[in-house]
């Protein structure tokens, strides 16, 4: 239910958007009210979620398929220098505050759904890597994997049959985490002019952009929050659910 | 997040003889009794801490009414943009205004030593330091200081390059304050102004307290303190809460949340700032002369102003300072007429142009303004494809590049809007507007004497620019400020100008 | 190996770690359009002021000649000059340190303990009423974006109930320490939330496993098997986590700092970037990434000593 609202919203809402009407910012006309340029919020709440949900999915899809097997190839690595290799490198990014590649990425990278993903992925591969490699490092020392290593297993076969199921407790809790922290990177960048355009109809870059408002057309900023909150909790449960099955 | 691009401007205009009702003293229904005493705390935007006191380096919001408050000009702008006697107490030209003779009031600095002619050269000369990069150096280049002397302790006798019968405006020019002579130190900062200092620390706060022996009066405070707060929503909120009780530069969204409240007092300023989009006309496509009228006419001015400026301004006829001195107050004010921009666009053979339109933070509003244009842009044929620039360069960027851009501007004289953003040689001359004809029609005006004659030249260049110029202006904004209710005698006059932040005049009931 | 060697190790590249985000947010800079003397001319680019500026800035250097300027000042612990103000970037760093390391500081403190202590709390009732709600109520507030709550909570307690200082405008957060009391709040949430369920689903997991189900059968008390044996190998993702928070709070600081007023670094980075004032984003940089290696340095030490990676230890 609290993943059916904000999605069906997603996919269908954009289908009942008609043409962009303007007035008065932040007056109580329509069903509720307008945004920070006068447009009515309803119809920027049904046109939306696509952007949010989409972008986030990606950003998130992408960055897990990055950092997922570097982690394990670091955890698992016999030789040192192998961890080492691929650790250090992301040491160093994460070594650079990530606000201060935002703010920089966004003085110098073109505009576009592209740059997001890219800056989300740079953000949170390397954390994602250490927090993947910490879990698989405990899993990886486990006497049931030297035995079953000892009986011909291959590599990739251990890390996918045994590794990524143990680990998949945290790998979902992180992902719980790491989509909401997606949905916050594509509004904190759109803030910052990398994202989308600073008007689009979009639940992330609402909550930013009508904050002024707050006082006068607070549904033009709670309506998208509360969506927003409603799929990053939605989507988390779905995932329980499903780890616990 | 800050903006540290307030919209500052220089520069000063004609000396209509001297009286003028002065903003400050506005008095509003309701108004309480002057009374002197207390504790003003002021809440400005600032540039953190790299942000320092000598007041001819000021270009942000708070450095201004810091400097005001420490210093003193010759003379400044009243709410018409005319310039008023400051220090300077009368002045007289030649008959051809290349020789002007200023006489200084007698004033002190804070340190007891009287305001001399020596000081007033000693700061100009400062300023037009080749070596440096002061604000006002552009504007007080007319005067030749080689030539130029002081007659005696309380007269100084300016000697310009060419006839310039607006020179007052250059004595009341953005950041012209007069020092004492020689000062490079400005750590303990001693000026002639109403209040004296008392302590600063960078990025966070500045103390100053009433200088008794201020020649144009006492202030009624006892002290005043400028706090930094970039977000307008914390000025806000430290106003609401009784952490500051002057709130500077608010949004009309906010000034409509709290307005009726009761717990803020809100002022607006009008005609404060000038909200226009600047059409390059050297290069395609806007060097074509139908496609800028077409832009003009397609244009929703009343929608604008309602949805950027949430109805906080007025609606602008593309052409800079209203209610100012010389504004072309008879060309009929022009509206959207849909068909006539199609037809334009059509014979201009700009049919599905496709456009950037520059934009950024830089400025309160930009980005939305720019974003409801290209709207109605949409609806006579033509793409604006708004891009949202580096907010920190963006100035420099748009006078340079790309065809379309925001723009605005806080107040200023004509005339100096004129000489700095509309003749060939003009340094920030965004919409690239040169014409030898119309450089000629500005030497003429300066250079006319008959205040009557000067005006009709000024109307004639703003006809021009009205039919076919590089600014499409669509409004004027309010300039916002709230006070907490106990605090009297805020004036409302434009941003820059002498009403403006003049907290010797304020008190609290 | 010991931990000493590895820690010695780790030291050292740490120091190279530094260098090349020194280079990084150098080129990273330079890259960004505009310079110190193009933002502080603002909007008034007169193209003759600008160069005059530039030329008094001696940014008519080469960018390499200023780096290796700037990189011999810091051997000798001279991190340079604001170009703007023309103050020392000491200053600007003693200026806003106290007020950050405060904040910061009063976060973690009361980060860590919670964190654990509401992980362990619900992943012990996992599945049941209680354990629903807080997963449902952490996952919700983190994907409240910090200025969001920030918003909300200071029009509902510092302004509509007047309960708290919205802002901490002109106050010294020592001598009124109120005024930290929502920026802390704001900090806490969602590095808490993260945290949280972190430590929930590792100590589920651990829970679950041989080792604690033999500890169990060998009749210990459920507690003492919990804590004992369960939580520190449920720790090592979330004090990976925990060291990835301090950088979260950095970015969190410079929101709280700007809504709240407060004075501090990240209002100084803002502002240096903003005026391209290059060896005050240096100086930072320094002191930020000096900072983040040696949080990450301690967490892998940390992790390193709660599961300890026999013969293939990194």
């Amino acid at each position: 239910m609290l993943l059916a609202v904000p999605l069906v919203i997603a996919v269908v809402g954009p289908w009942f958007v008609g043409e962009v009407e303007r007035g008065r910012a932040f007056v109580d006309r329509g069903v509720l009210g307008t945004d920070f340029v006068g447009r009515d919020v309803l119809e920027l709440v049904l046109g939306g979620g696509r952007s949010v949900v989409g972008i986030a999915l990606v950003a998130t899809g992408v960055s897990y398929a990055v950092g997922v097997p570097l982690a394990l190839v670091a955890a698992m690595a016999r030789r040192r220098w192998l961890d080492e290799v691929v650790m250090r490198p992301l040491d160093v990014v994460l070594a650079v505050p990530s606000l201060l590649v935002l703010i920089l990425v966004a003085g110098i990278a073109p505009r576009g759904y592209g740059t997001v993903v890219v800056v989300v992925a740079v953000v949170t591969v390397p954390d994602l890597v250490r927090v993947v490699r910490a879990a698989a490092l405990e899993v990886a020392s486990r006497p049931a994997l030297e035995a079953m290593r000892l009986q011909g297993e291959t590599r990739r076969r251990l890390a996918f049959g045994y590794v990524v199921p143990a680990v998949a407790p945290t790998l979902v809790a992180d992902l719980g985490v790491r989509i909401t922290t997606s949905l916050y990177l594509v509004a904190s960048a759109g803030f910052l002019g990398v994202g989308v355009a600073p008007d689009a109809a979009d639940w992330a870059v609402m909550v930013d952009r009508n904050q002024a408002g707050l006082f006068l057309i607070p549904s033009a900023v709670v309506v998208p929050a509360l969506l927003i909150i409603a799929w990053s909790v939605g989507v988390n449960l779905v995932f329980d659910r499903a780890v616990r099955r | 997040m800050s903006d540290p691009f307030p919209t500052l401007r220089r520069r000063g205009f004609l000396a209509l003889a001297g009286g003028l009702a002065l903003a400050g003293c506005a008095s509003s229904p309701g108004q309480s009794a002057p009374r002197s005493g207390g504790r003003v705390r002021a809440a400005f935007a600032g540039g953190g801490a790299k942000e320092v006191l000598d007041p001819h380096m000021a270009s942000l919001f708070v450095e201004a009414a810091r400097s005001k408050a420490l210093y003193d000009k010759l003379a400044d702008f009243g709410d018409d943009l005319t310039p008023v006697p400051r220090l300077a107490e009368k002045w007289e030209s030649n008959a051809d205004a290349t020789v002007w003779r200023v006489s200084l009031r007698q004033a002190t600095f804070h340190d007891g030593r009287p305001v001399r002619a020596a000081d007033v050269l000693s700061s100009y000369a400062r300023i037009l330091d080749p070596k440096r990069a002061f604000r006002a150096k552009a504007s007080l280049a007319v005067i030749d200081l080689t030539a130029s002397r002081e007659v005696d302790d309380r007269t100084v006798e300016f000697v310009l390059t060419r006839p310039y019968v607006e020179f007052p405006n250059a004595l009341a020019t953005f950041s012209a304050y007069i020092i004492p002579e020689s000062t490079e130190d400005f750590a303990r900062p001693v000026g002639s102004g109403p209040f004296s200092f008392s302590s600063f620390t960078p990025g966070r706060s500045t103390v100053v307290k009433r200088y008794a022996d201020y020649w144009d009066g006492a202030a009624k405070l006892d002290e005043l303190e400028f706090v930094l707060a970039n977000e307008e929503s914390a000025r806000v909120n430290a106003l609401l809460a009784g952490q500051v009780e002057y709130a500077h530069d608010l949004s009309p969204v906010t000034a409509r949340a709290h307005e009726a409240g009761g717990r803020v007092r809100i002022l607006r300023s009008p005609n404060s700032g000038i909200q226009a989009f600047a059409m390059k006309v050297d290069r395609p496509p806007f060097d074509n002369r139908d496609l800028r009228e077409a832009m003009f006419l397609l244009a929703d001015r009343p929608q604008l102003v309602e949805s950027v400026l949430s109805g906080s301004g007025q609606v602008a006829n593309d052409l800079y300072g209203k209610g100012y001195r010389h504004y072309a107050d008879d060309i009929p004010q022009r509206a959207r007429d849909l068909d006539k921009a199609r037809f334009l666009i059509k014979r201009a053979g700009a049919d599905g142009l496709k456009v950037a339109l520059n934009t950024s933070e830089a400025a309160t509003g930009f980005v939305e303004a720019a974003t409801v244009l290209a709207d109605q842009a949409r609806q006579a044929g033509i793409t604006l494809d708004v891009t949202v620039g580096d907010k920190d360069t963006f100035w420099s960027d748009t006078l340079k590049n790309g065809s379309l851009s925001s723009f605005r501007s806080g107040a200023m004289p004509i005339e100096s809007h004129l000489s700095q953003r509309l003749l060939s040689k003009s340094t920030t001359n965004v919409t690239k507007w040169a014409r030898p004809e119309f450089d000629a029609l500005y030497d003429k005006a300066v250079s006319t004497v008959d205040a009557g004659v000067r005006d009709s030249v000024y109307q004639e260049m703003q006809r021009t620019l009205h039919a076919e110029g590089g600014y499409l202006v669509w409004g004027f904004a309010d300039w916002v400020v709230g006070t907490s209710p106990s605090v009297d005698g805020v004036g409302t006059a434009p941003a820059n100008t002498l009403g403006w932040a003049r907290f010797d005049r304020v008190w609290l009931r | 190996m010991t931990l000493g060697r590895y820690a010695s190790r780790r030291v050292a590249l740490g120091l190279v770690q530094v260098l090349v985000v020194l280079v990084a947010v150098f080129l990273l800079v330079e890259a960004l359009p505009g310079d110190a003397a193009v933002a502080l001319a603002g909007d008034n680019p007169d193209p003759a002021r600008v160069a005059a500026i530039r030329a008094s800035m001696g940014l008519d250097q080469s960018a390499v000649e200023r780096f290796v300027g700037w990189l011999g000042g810091l051997v000798t612990g001279d991190l340079g000059t604001s170009l703007v103000s023309g103050r020392p970037v000491v200053d600007f760093i003693a200026g806003g340190l106290p007020t950050t390391l405060l904040l910061a500081g009063v976060t973690l403190l009361l980060l860590v303990p919670s964190s654990v202590l509401l992980g362990v709390f619900v992943a012990r009732r996992a599945g049941r009423g209680v354990d629903r709600v807080v997963t449902a109520a952490t996952i919700g507030l983190h994907a409240v974006p910090e200025f969001a709550l920030a918003i909300v909570l200071v029009a509902l307690f510092g302004v509509t109930l007047g309960w708290l200082p919205p802002t901490a405008l002109g106050a010294d957060p020592l001598a009124d320490p109120l005024v930290l009391v929502l920026p802390v709040i704001v900090l806490l949430a969602r590095p808490l939330c993260a945290i949280t369920r972190l430590v929930r689903a590792a100590m589920i997991d651990a829970l679950a496993s041989d080792y604690v189900r033999h500890a169990r059968r060998l009749g210990l008390s459920r507690s003492r098997v919990d804590y004992r044996h369960a939580l520190p190998n449920a720790l090592a993702p979330a004090v990976q986590q925990l060291a990835r928070t301090t950088d979260w709070l950095l970015g969190g600081v410079i929101v709280v700092e700007a809504v709240f007023v407060i004075p501090g670094l990240g209002t100084a980075l803002v502002d240096a970037v903003a005026g391209r004032d290059m060896p005050v984003v240096q100086g930072l940089a320094v002191l930020f990434g000096v900072t983040t290696v040696l949080v990450n340095l301690a967490a892998d030490l940390l992790a390193f000593r709660l599961a300890p990676r026999a013969g293939t230890a990194a």
